[in-house]
């Protein structure tokens, strides 16, 4: 019982991105991206709901978020959703089986096919495009 | 129902959400951003049906894949039949109330109750 329970790390097991290599990153970053995802989905219709108050409300509710720190918080929300979605489209596509490759013998050392140069590049690719999003989602949301 | 089927709900709604998250963002860059935010110009959105029905598609969609996300989530923390049921049903229910209220504002903006 002891091991088993000093074997659990529970919520700090999945919160350390260390250990395994980029892929551990990006199961890190996926999951984070999307708990900040759904806490944006919750407040943006929190935030829309104010329009049935009427324009004195909406206009405070603007007041509220268009301001330097909301865009600031609107430009994460923009990386978290581009980076979910490449990063998801990769874990899509691998659990279909697609650029995971043919496992081979196991002879030491084994090498996993599924951890392969494509799905590393394509976790940088998702990391790329989420900062190039955001360098033009901030370009427009502060050039107003 | 089983995981092999929530999964491909899961990615499903995954798909369906980016084309039209990417529609209701392009909706926002027709114009000026700030200008798109004025109160006649989103009450003018909430009028125009079919942007309203995809709203409400929109909304569905984020609200089952965002909260089978996080259950999946909570499912890989931890294990246990009345853990992994109050974990089921929370997430159903935290679901259908978050429809519940988004489906709100697009009938009460919709339909100019205010």
């Amino acid at each position: 019982m002891a091991e088993r329970l000093s074997n659990r790390e529970g919520i700090k097991g999945m919160a350390n991105p260390t250990r395994y290599g980029i892929e551990r990153v990006a199961y890190w970053l996926q999951r984070l991206s999307g708990l900040g995802l759904l806490a944006y989905l919750i407040g943006h219709i929190y935030e829309t709901s104010s329009i049935v108050n009427g324009k004195i409300a909406w206009d405070k509710m603007l007041a509220l978020t268009q301001t330097t720190e909301g865009h600031l918080i609107l430009t994460i929300v923009i990386g978290m959703c581009v980076f979910h979605t490449g990063n998801g489209i990769r874990v899509m596509l691998g659990h279909g089986g697609v650029g995971v490759g043919r496992p081979g013998q196991p002879e030491y050392p084994y090498k996993a096919a599924s951890l392969n140069y494509k799905q590393r590049l394509c976790i940088w690719v998702s990391i790329a495009l989420a900062a190039l999003a955001m360098m033009y989602g901030y370009s427009i949301l502060m050039g107003e | 129902m089983r995981e092999s089927i929530i999964m491909k709900i899961h990615y499903g709604t995954a798909l369906g959400a980016v084309v039209l998250v990417a529609v209701h963002i392009l909706m926002r860059l027709s114009q000026k951003y700030s200008d798109s935010l004025q109160y006649q110009n989103v009450l003018a959105n909430y009028h125009f049906l079919p942007y309203a029905l995809m709203l409400e598609v929109v909304l569905i969609l984020l609200s089952v894949h965002g909260f089978n996300g996080l259950r999946v989530i909570l499912l890989e923390l931890k294990q246990g039949a009345t853990y992994e049921r109050a974990i089921n049903y929370g997430s159903i229910a935290a679901m259908a109330a978050l429809v519940a209220y988004g489906s709100r504002t697009i009938l009460m903006a919709g339909m100019g109750v205010s």
